[in-house]
């Protein structure tokens, strides 16, 4: 329970660290059939792709976004089944945080 | 892909021994555009639906998949280029079609991207959805924007190129194609040869009549099948399409300039005079 609770922690701590992986998750969950350049997720966030590199990079560490190699270019997705575990540990986080606040 | 049942329907077996001959149809599951259609679309067929901005295009496009999906158990991908995703999610709920739903139920799968992935990635982008959830049905939208990221000349190959695969994966497609003016003299909708290179061709029209717009469908092309070749007038309405009586007292319609017949005019007149005369 206490290591999940940290992997939960962490989770957050990550997907809140900045602005862009904000914008990033808002974009993805809105479209969560988005399949694009990480210079065409860029634009649609209205960025740059040098500037949002390291965000995308630290969300497909976390297995939010899918990066694939199709042909010669590098298309960037959601991880429907890992987006939807994060989404349900989060959950559960807040859910027990809450108790405790409440106990 | 589809939901189990118990039981084989005779109607299951009919479509499964005309699927294996190759002569079955894919139903719109819009009853009057299936009565043109003589039954559907041909299985595996291309049809390119043309029409202006606001003609009704993609609410075809979607209702021919969430019908797909929901009358007929096939289901479906819509690839947009042009609307975000968010954006066509919430546009469907208008007409009672929750996408987000079949998408979780794994029966339709709405992908966005940019003309340039799909025609560097070789289709193979589409490779992951189609081995998720099987589609028998797949409306792009739209050709014409993709049109724009290809190098002059060659726009009719890669749409070859597209609708070779996917025939290959033995989908039945919808693409979609922006056309500014079309008139019954010319049947090269599109500047480019995707005329003769798709089956079948259905063009959406706005028709301006007695100072209101209306709007006309007609089936332009049916490759080896009969179709009806009135041009019929149709509605948006808040359950999607809804084809009606074709035009059957206005000639021109297809020209944008349509006039009331000649014996109608007469009737109207003579009427009139006659009640001048009462």
């Amino acid at each position: 329970m206490g290591r999940e609770m940290s992997e939960a922690t962490q989770m957050l701590a990550t997907l809140l660290s900045s602005e862009i992986k904000g914008d990033l998750l808002t974009l993805f969950h809105r479209n969560p059939g988005l399949l694009d350049s990480i210079d065409g997720v860029a634009r649609r966030i209205g960025r740059t792709g040098t500037t949002i590199e390291q965000d995308v990079k630290s969300l497909v560490n976390l297995g939010v976004l899918k990066l694939k190699k199709i042909g010669t270019i590098e298309v960037l997705s959601l991880n429907r089944t890992r987006d939807r575990e994060i989404l349900e540990a989060l959950a559960n986080h807040i859910k027990a945080i809450k108790g405790r606040e409440e106990a | 892909m589809t939901s189990p049942r118990s039981r084989l329907e005779p109607s299951d077996l009919e479509n499964q021994l005309a699927r294996a001959r190759g002569d079955s149809r894919v139903k719109t599951g819009i009853a009057v555009l299936d009565e043109m259609l003589r039954g559907g679309f041909m299985q595996g067929d291309a049809v390119l639906v043309a029409g202006s901005a606001g003609s009704g295009k993609t609410v075809l496009g979607l209702q021919y998949l969430v019908n797909g999906i929901e009358k007929y158990e096939e289901n479906g991908v819509y690839v947009t280029f042009e609307q975000m995703p968010d954006q066509i999610y919430r546009d469907a709920k208008n007409f009672g079609w929750d996408l987000r739903k079949l998408e979780d139920e794994n029966k339709l799968r709405l992908v966005c991207t940019s003309p340039d992935i799909l025609l560097e990635s070789g289709e193979n982008l589409l490779d992951e959805v189609v081995s998720d959830i099987h589609p028998n049905r797949i409306v792009i939208d739209s050709l014409s924007h993709l049109e724009m990221f290809v190098p002059k000349g060659d726009m009719r190959k890669e749409a070859y190129r597209l609708v070779s695969f996917l025939k290959m994966k033995g989908m039945s497609s919808l693409l979609i194609w922006e056309a500014g003016q079309i008139t019954a003299n010319s049947f090269a909708i599109t500047e480019v040869g995707l005329s003769f290179l798709v089956d079948t061709i259905v063009v959406l029209k706005p028709v301006e009549i007695e100072s209101s717009v209306r709007k006309a469908l007609v089936i332009l092309k049916m490759r080896g099948s009969d179709h009806d070749k009135q041009i019929r007038q149709f509605e948006i309405t808040p359950a999607g399409i809804k084809i009606e009586s074709a035009f059957s007292n206005y000639e021109g319609v297809m020209s944008g300039a349509p006039r009331r017949v000649a014996s109608e005019k007469f009737t109207e007149l003579f009427r009139g005079a006659s009640t001048k005369h009462k």
